[in-house]
């Protein structure tokens, strides 16, 4: 089928993220579970409108698309993101821009994920 | 006017949450927050404040979060803990309660007010509160926490605690009620979050930056200050 011309297409946001978690989480667990935080918080309707995906995700980073005009509904609903596969998980977005070019440039390069120090020294946790 | 500064004032460390104080900390710096309060149960208060090294331009501040039943009480604990905490806040969640810490100038927050079928404000709660500077906290860790008609009852409570909020200008505080790291969100997560729920933009920001930055300034006045509306800005030697 013809591609739509670029004057018709729908305008795009695309969001950085890190994914902070107990457990490294995969692709599908991902967007299964950002798809259905989108629809509990925002109503299949409004989260139809959003146009959310999961372009690219890997070593708990990646980006997002979204409809630009639906940003703050996009990142509400990914910051009410809280588990993967009943494992505990943040969803962070690191920045948001109109081009995947630039939002790997500018947030994912050289982007170290953070993580929280209960994941590196597990004796502790086990003391408590 | 620069990038303001934003607070997460109710965060709970161990032994009340899950994450040691400064894993915490470590992470809200991370986030960009400009401070945190460890704000735990006061029945699970830790045995010493940590000693912490912090990365620059990001405060930690003590608080307290009260839990009791009997008003009587609650005052004694609130003259007790005030003079040794930042930010006094009192967790709400029945009517005596509620009124007790909204009719007491020395408490700074009121947390959770909503119990069995009222969203734990009405108008005489919200003009005692405007009228003793006592702000109402939004927490988020039961909003993120919960789905389905659990979520739709806290939004409709929060609503109705807004509504009022802004008929009788109360402040409010947005803060995470973080038990564990997990609960943390970014500053501006955190706000679109707010947003999506009701609130307006520059309240928003104003729950998590301007009311928190004066209940400090309440507590640790500049240099300077003598009263309200009075201040020594640049002092000069005259003589």
């Amino acid at each position: 089928m013809k591609r739509l011309l670029p004057s018709l297409r729908l305008k795009k946001r695309y969001l950085a993220f890190e994914l902070i978690c107990e457990v490294p989480a995969n692709r599908n667990d991902l967007i299964k579970e950002v798809m259905s935080s989108a629809s509990a918080l925002l109503g299949d309707v409004v989260a139809s409108e959003c146009d959310i995906k999961v372009l690219g995700f890997e070593d708990c980073k990646g980006i997002i698309q979204c409809a630009h005009t639906r940003l703050k509904e996009t990142r509400a609903s990914m910051a009410a993101l809280t588990r993967i596969n009943g494992k505990r998980a943040t969803l962070h977005i690191l920045g948001t821009s109109g081009t995947i070019k630039r939002v790997t440039e500018k947030f994912l390069q050289n982007h170290k994920v953070f993580e929280p120090k209960s994941r590196q020294s597990p004796e502790i946790e086990g003391n408590r | 006017m620069g990038k303001p500064k934003f607070y997460d004032f109710c965060v709970h460390a161990v032994p009340d949450g899950d994450n040691t104080a400064p894993e915490l900390a470590a992470l809200a710096g991370y986030f960009g927050y400009g401070g945190i309060a460890l704000a735990n149960h006061s029945d699970k208060l830790p045995q010493s404040w940590p000693v912490l090294s912090l990365p620059e331009g990001f405060e930690i501040f003590k608080g307290i979060e009260l839990v009791e039943e009997n008003p009587s009480k609650l005052h004694g604990l609130i003259g007790k803990f005030r003079k040794s905490v930042d930010i006094l806040i009192v967790h709400g969640g029945s009517e005596t309660i509620n009124r007790a810490a909204l009719e007491n100038p020395r408490v700074d927050i009121l947390n959770h007010p909503a119990f069995d079928k009222s969203s734990g404000l009405n108008q005489v709660l919200a003009k005692a509160a405007s009228e003793n500077g006592v702000a109402v906290g939004l927490t988020l860790r039961p909003l993120l926490n919960s789905r389905g008609s659990r979520r739709i009852r806290l939004l409709s409570d929060l609503r109705a605690n807004l509504d009022l909020a802004r008929k009788y200008e109360v402040s409010l505080v947005l803060s995470s009620d973080a038990m564990s790291c997990f609960d943390l969100r970014a500053p501006m997560d955190a706000l679109a979050l707010a947003e999506i729920c009701g609130l307006e933009e520059d309240e928003a920001i104003d729950a998590m930056s301007t009311v928190p930055e004066k209940i400090i300034f309440r507590k640790r006045p500049r240099n300077g200050y003598i009263r309200e509306g009075v201040e020594v800005l640049e002092e000069v030697d005259y003589f």
